[in-house]
């Protein structure tokens, strides 16, 4: 199939395209250089082309976000997804499969990363994107609170602990590795968190600086696509903001190796928002989104999400157990937790981020903060979906960001006066372009993960993932920028239109992506030998049934590495 | 105002979903319009007409549904109501009543679970009985019935006034297990017995019993004996006058501070103590 994108106004960061009036070339999934005069046009005069949208963190897939399916039937009932010829779908903050894919596609979208998948379950995970439609799917292992990589670290074993990592990518089918909370999940599996960088963790006898650390080495070593994804320490506690720093800090030095992609960074900060608090406890509580920008902007190794607040009522879920239990104690509202072996835990709480709630109203000022000040090129757009608000509220914050007068009507008329007062966001008049909101979308999104190569822009070779809003680039209202990039006018996945005028039109299933690096024999051989000894003394399953098999995904991408000079 | 008359015309076998047939809407139209109405059945629409002879009185008192020949296959009668009246002859099925905000449904008949579910204001009257949950949240919430009136005259099922956090429920005849569970407002006056675990979990509120309770959690507390108490949920209410010499209980203790309110008739329950 051949398609000619005619007169679109284009933004394409990666490309350095900045709302130039021209023609995009589709042919067989990938962006071309020209087409044959059968190619069907699709008129975009007028229109704002961009690549498909990348969300590099979010929750859409797995077993803590089935329990939070499960156990919030009212949620279910708050939304339902009844589109003709398509699944119907319910859910407003745990949406069911299918109705995720179809929303994300809706807004532009073309690939998302889930954020936190426990390999021992993996397999729910992937069999969940199986049932997602309309985009491509990766998903990150959670490494920061595992056994093995405790082990290897505190033996200073960088080599085997590499050849871990490798081995346990290949056998969940993981891309990147993930950090929650380091060493704190495991330390609440003993009833216990850590709290500073430097707390040990119990019975291991590590420390997060020491597993941050180490995993940004290994990771380098290692040469994977994405950087290490940290959620750091005290995540929601007033005055986390200097553990933050801290952690950033913890890895400068180490270069960035990609084997493939064009990352520059070592480090990527997740949900920013909820680790920038100042104040010692909820009543002196206040913005450090502008302190923690300032490092951001000032250094080269990271790049940073945003976890913005939506003020929804939503579901929180994360592998940060302790955090959990927290914030059940702060409102009172249903709990779930879980421990999975020797590698992670869980938990999940419903929340409402009431915009009179002063806190919720500061915290929804932080993550402005963030927007306003960081560097366009080092900070990514997020909810943290469903933590701080569910993706369907990415155009919300599109128009936050491009508009003062929206963003100053929801300050001044809607949300808690804590928001004027311990944040910056008043007096900040930065509005972002369609250039700023593509990079924070798509091209740095792209970038960080590695994916630049084939996503997030529209150059020759690129993969035809692509996005037509119906916006004039000077708009300024809020509500009209909230509906076009909630409705796309077209969307293009591998070059095939599935999105017309805000409507899912035809139903494609991506890719899982995972990354397959191979590492020297005898290394592996090593390594093989303590999992055989773990996995016979402590796992509830066997060595041989762990490993995900080739059925669970509708069609891999596999990104392989050879990293075998590791020795 | 307009006064519809439906009747249905044979027994069905697949529940219909009667939401969309409420006094408000059918003001603002026609009789052919209401014929027309689609009425979910199962996984297909049906037309009213093809389920109801329908009658439309142009000059009614008030603004009035009358379902003839009803069945507990009709869910959802009076969803969302906000004025008017429903009066449904024979039973209603799941859901009568929920979230309605206003006006009355009365049911010359017994209804099926969940009647008056996250009821918000209006009044539901059930002249027969009425199975589980009436006046809860809906399930996994925990913001339940907020305010109106339920009455029913006949007995009650099991997990009445779930969450209730205002409004009345007034049951003349027995209540199953758990009346008032995680109750946090508003009052259950049960007039005939109550089976065990009244008032589990609860943290505001009251409940009075006025026949015998076949069992009481150990977490509630024994406050004295009253007699003809006046119940005040809070400082500004005026309070609800009850007749008779009660035990009173506060509870649950399960949480701190509590503030569940539990009057059990003394005179059925001369051993209670
Ligand atoms: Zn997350």
């Amino acid at each position: 199939m051949e398609y000619i994108i005619k007169n679109g106004i284009v933004y394409d960061p990666l490309n350095g395209i900045n709302g130039e009036k021209m023609d995009i070339c589709v042919k067989d999934g990938k962006i071309v250089e020209d087409v044959s005069s059968g190619a069907k046009v699709i008129d975009a005069r007028g229109k704002v082309v961009m690549p498909g949208g990348i969300d590099s963190h979010t929750h859409v897939a797995g077993p803590k976000v089935n329990i939070g399916r499960m156990f919030r039937p009212e949620d279910s009932k708050k939304e339902i997804y009844a589109k003709k010829g398509l699944r119907t779908g319910t859910g407003f903050s745990v949406p069911s499969t299918y109705k995720t894919g179809y929303q994300y596609s809706e807004m532009g979208y073309t690939t998302v990363i889930e954020a936190a998948m426990p390999p021992l379950i993996a397999r729910h995970v992937h069999e969940e994107f199986m049932e997602t439609p309309q985009v491509d799917k990766a998903a990150m292992p959670l490494f920061g609170n595992n056994w093995f990589v405790f082990e290897y670290l505190k033996e200073g074993d960088l080599k085997k602990c590499a050849a871990y990592v490798a081995w346990l990518l290949r056998a969940a089918r993981g891309f990147a590795i993930k950090i929650v909370n380091p060493g704190g999940t495991e330390a609440w599996g003993w009833g216990k968190n850590v709290h500073s960088i430097d707390d040990p963790v119990p019975y291991f006898d590590i420390t997060p600086r020491e597993i941050v650390r180490g995993l940004a080495e290994v990771n380098e070593m290692l040469g994977l696509p994405h950087s290490i994804h940290v959620h750091p320490n005290n995540l929601g506690h007033p005055g986390n903001w200097e553990t933050t720093l801290a952690t950033m800090d913890c890895v400068k030095g180490i270069k960035a190796k990609p084997r493939y992609g064009e990352r520059e960074t070592v480090y990527y900060n997740t949900h920013t928002q909820f680790h920038s608090y100042g104040g010692t406890s909820w009543k002196d509580f206040e913005s450090k989104g502008v302190e923690i920008a300032e490092y951001v902007n000032k250094h080269d190794h990271l790049v940073i999400d945003v976890g913005q607040v939506t003020l929804d009522e939503t579901t929180t879920m994360t592998a940060d157990g302790p955090m959990e239990y927290d914030l059940h104690m702060t409102n009172g509202l249903k709990w779930a937790n879980c421990d999975v072996e020797l590698e992670t835990g869980s938990g999940v709480v419903p929340f409402i981020y009431s915009p009179k709630g002063p806190v919720y109203a500061v915290q929804w000022a932080i993550g402005l903060d963030l927007f306003l000040n960081t560097d366009t090129d080092k900070v990514l757009l997020t909810t943290d979906h469903p933590n701080a608000g569910p993706f369907t509220r990415y155009p919300r914050v599109i128009a936050w960001l491009m508009s003062k007068k929206y963003r100053d009507e929801w300050l001044y008329n809607k949300v808690h006066k804590w928001a004027i007062q311990r944040s910056h966001v008043a007096d900040n008049d930065k509005e972002y372009d369609l250039y700023e909101i593509a990079k924070v979308t798509r091209a740095n999104q792209a970038k960080v993960l590695g994916l630049s190569k084939e996503k997030g822009h529209l150059g020759v070779g690129a993969d035809a993932d692509i996005a037509i809003y119906d916006i004039n680039p000077e708009e300024k209202d809020g509500k009209k920028i909230e509906k076009a990039f909630r409705y796309a006018s077209y969307v293009l996945k591998k070059g095939e239109v599935v999105v017309k005028d805000g409507e899912v039109v035809k139903e494609i299933y991506g890719d899982t992506i995972y990354v397959d690096v191979r590492v020297d024999e005898s290394l592996e051989q090593e390594i093989m030998k303590d999992l055989r000894e773990k996995f016979t003394r402590y796992y509830s399953i066997n060595l041989d049934n762990y490993p995900v098999q080739d059925a669970y995904a509708n069609s891999w991408k596999v990104i392989k590495i050879d990293a075998t000079d590791i020795n | 105002m307009k006064e519809l008359i439906l009747t249905l015309k044979e027994d069905i076998i697949v529940p219909v979903e009667m939401d969309a047939v409420i006094p408000e809407k059918i003001e603002n139209m026609t009789l052919d319009e209401i014929k027309n109405i689609e009425l979910p059945q199962g996984n297909k629409k049906v037309l009213l007409k093809d389920l109801f002879d329908v009658e439309l009185n142009e000059d009614a008192d008030v603004s009035r549904i009358i379902i003839k020949n009803s069945t507990i296959k009709l869910k959802r009668i009076g969803e969302k109501m906000t004025t008017g009246e429903i009066i449904v002859e024979g039973d209603a099925g799941m859901y009568v009543g929920c979230e309605m905000k206003g006006g009355k449904i009365i049911v010359n008949g017994n209804a099926d679970s969940w009647a008056g579910q996250n009821m918000k204001g209006g009044e539901l009257i059930i002249k027969g009985n009425a199975k589980d949950y009436v006046g809860s949240a809906y399930r996994g919430d925990w913001r339940g019935m907020s305010g109106g009136k339920i009455i029913v005259e006949g007995n009650v099922g099991n997990e009445i006034g779930e969450y209730m956090r205002g409004g009345v429920i007034h049951v003349k005849g027995n209540a199953g297990l758990m009346a008032g569970i995680h109750q946090e407002g508003g009052i259950i006056i049960i007039e005939g017995d109550v089976d065990a675990r009244v008032g589990g979990e609860m943290k505001k509120g009251a409940i009075v019993v006025y026949g015998k309770v076949e069992e009481l959690l150990p977490s509630f507390k024994f406050e004295g004996v009253v007699e003809d108490p006046v119940i005040k949920l809070s400082k500004k209410d005026e309070g609800t006058p009850i007749k008779g010499k009660f035990y009173k209980f506060s509870g649950d203790y399960v949480y701190n501070k509590p503030k569940g309110q539990l009057y059990i008739s003394v005179e059925s329950n001369p051993d209670l103590i």
